[in-house]
């Protein structure tokens, strides 16, 4: 790609990126979520498991169908594991789709809504060029607040557990496979899903309830779907993300096909 | 001298049937300021998207700088400037971050971008208000930074449609002067889209006068007279006229009548004043763009009725 091409995609990047970081009441909006899942869910998990291991008898149950920990350690820092490695990595699937579906739904449509959408197109990037930079404002941004979540959590729990059970719980590979491929991975197919829908909507209000819609759905049928695969092998789950990576690389291209000025603007 | 824009035979028909532009062909040499003159609805806005790719022409084609805007929207993008009533701006970025952006989508460096962006608030008069949200701008001040958004990226061709929309008389004088400047020390070509045939006559060096999408005539000031309404109207203040002379009766002791050519002027003076009447005033009149286009459009009444433009 041209250097101008670059520097006028990343123009549009860091525009978009910025419009949501301005808006003040939006972008707190955007964070309520990720704080709950990675500060206070956990929070309350690990507070449970100390105060009131008596609460567990459910989890120990799990535990026993469970081929994943060494049998011999107690149920608390079990239950711990167990819920460090296999329930809070699926956060990490729903925060970046939540974080970006604001943003990627205002892509188009808020751009038609405050009428510079017209004034965009007649820059000189394409309309593929366009729907990329947007897919890509999105998707760093999505990244950008599950990284960030993610830190927040790992502090947090790791705190929490050092001064209660005076030890830190280490990360399982399952963490490596969601951070780096089924996150980003699922993310980018809602944000292609949502960007799409939104450079058909009239306006935000569409755009968004059309997100919610899609989004939400999606988001459920996951958690569901790898709260199972979660117990299977590492590689497995890794593979699924790659799957999951060549499946939003089809969508992509398939979006961008039939994509002109003139529908755009219609 | 090159030309700079060829329309060809474009044809805009919609899908529900109706005609935007019929047959259109024009062609605009480099340095140009060309008045696309119609009334709201005759078809300039969407002429001046099928130059830059937005909608594609149903027949017929057309070059910007020799490029098809149909195959290559980018390309033509990259070379012109766009202002368009539609075409607007963000409100949460102040004046000034608002260029930076459009200089660095059209690929200029941050630094680039920020002289460039200086150099035209300067110039547009906006260096005051540049650090202000756009949400804060009047809508003069709005328009001003619209054209300066469009020539951020120093364009060989302008589209301006309807530039001094909502400016005062004083704003006119100034985006007039900057197209005057730029179309002769620049030799930048402007497609000027207006409905105030007034405002077009002090600026353009070209005119086309369009209505429901057909071009009816183009051409200079001058030859649009000669070939539409070639006479002169003579307006005479006196407190007497002679009788077989043609006058018609505008007011008390004002007096119009239509000759061929200036050369029949003196014989009328001198008519008047042999039978006895004092003179107070001549004043010759050309026929201005406002004339020549309801002499066009004449026998079309409805076409100034239904779009809303109609002689005073």
């Amino acid at each position: 790609m041209e250097k101008t091409m670059k520097t006028a995609i990343k123009a549009v990047i860091r525009k978009d990126i910025r419009s949501i970081t301005v808006n003040r009441q939006l972008f707190i909006t955007i964070l309520v979520v990720p704080l709950v899942l990675t500060l206070i869910v956990p929070s309350i998990f690990m507070l449970v498991i100390h105060f009131a291991p008596e609460e567990l008898t459910e989890f120990e149950r799990i535990l026993t169908l469970l081929p994943l920990t060494d049998q011999s350690v107690d149920t608390g820092r079990m239950v711990s594991t167990l819920v460090f490695n296999y329930i809070l990595p699926l956060f990490f699937l729903m925060i970046p789709i939540m974080a970006a579906s604001v943003m990627a739904a205002a892509s188009f449509a808020g751009e038609k809504e405050q009428r510079t959408l017209e004034t965009l197109l007649y820059g000189p990037l394409t309309v593929k060029q366009l729907f990329y930079a947007k897919v890509s404002a999105s998707f760093l941004f999505s990244m950008l607040v599950s990284w960030s979540s993610f830190f927040v959590m790992l502090l947090a729990v790791e705190t929490e557990n050092y001064f209660l059970n005076g030890r830190f719980l280490i990360p399982g590979a399952n963490w490596f496979a969601v951070m780096f491929l089924v996150s980003p991975a699922v993310s980018l197919i809602a944000i292609i899903l949502i960007v799409r829908g939104s450079a058909k909507a009239q306006n935000m209000m569409e755009a968004q309830q059309k997100a919610a819609f899609l989004v939400f759905p999606v988001v459920l049928l996951l958690a569901g779907q790898f709260s199972g695969v979660m117990l299977f092998r590492v590689w497995m789950f890794a593979a699924a993300g790659a799957v999951l990576f060549i499946a939003a690389w089809i969508l992509l291209k398939a979006s961008l096909r039939n994509f002109n000025y003139e529908k755009l603007l219609l | 001298m090159k030309n700079a824009v060829i329309m060809n035979e474009i044809t805009k028909q919609y899908p529900g049937g109706k005609r935007a532009v019929e047959h259109m062909s024009i062609a605009l040499k480099e340095g140009e300021v060309f008045g696309f003159l119609g009334p709201n609805g005759a078809g300039k806005t969407t002429t001046v998207k099928i130059l830059n790719g937005m909608i594609m022409p149903s027949e017929g084609t057309c070059e910007v700088l020799g490029i098809d805007p149909a195959k290559h929207p980018d390309q033509v993008h990259a070379l012109s400037g766009v202002m368009t009533e539609h075409a607007q701006m963000y409100d949460h970025l102040t004046g000034r971050q608002n260029l930076i952006f459009y200089g660095e989508l059209f690929g200029m460096s941050a630094a680039e971008s920020a002289a460039r962006a200086g150099e035209l608030l300067e110039e547009s008069e906006l260096a005051a208000a540049g650090e202000k949200k756009l949400a804060t701008y009047s809508t003069g001040m709005r328009q001003r930074l619209s054209l300066a958004r469009a020539m951020m990226h120093r364009p060989k061709v302008l589209f301006l449609d309807e530039p001094t929309s909502g400016l005062d008389p004083e704003s006119v004088q100034n985006v007039n002067r900057l197209i005057r400047t730029l179309a002769q020390e620049r030799g930048i070509t402007v497609f000027l889209c207006t409905h105030q045939l007034r405002y077009a006559q002090e600026v353009c060096t070209r005119y086309g006068l369009i209505a429901e999408g057909k071009l009816l005539i183009d051409g200079s000031l001058g030859e649009l007279r000669r070939r539409v309404s070639p006479g002169i109207t003579l307006g005479i203040r006196t407190d007497m006229v002679p009788e077989r002379l043609p006058f018609l009766k505008k007011g008390d002791g004002y007096y119009e009548i239509t000759l061929k050519a200036e050369t029949e002027i003196p014989g009328i003076v001198r008519a008047i004043t042999e039978a006895g009447g004092s003179i107070y005033e001549v004043t010759p009149k050309l026929p201005s763009l406002e004339d020549i286009y309801f002499a066009l459009t004449a026998s079309k009444t409805h076409v100034t009725e239904v779009s809303g433009w109609k002689k005073q």
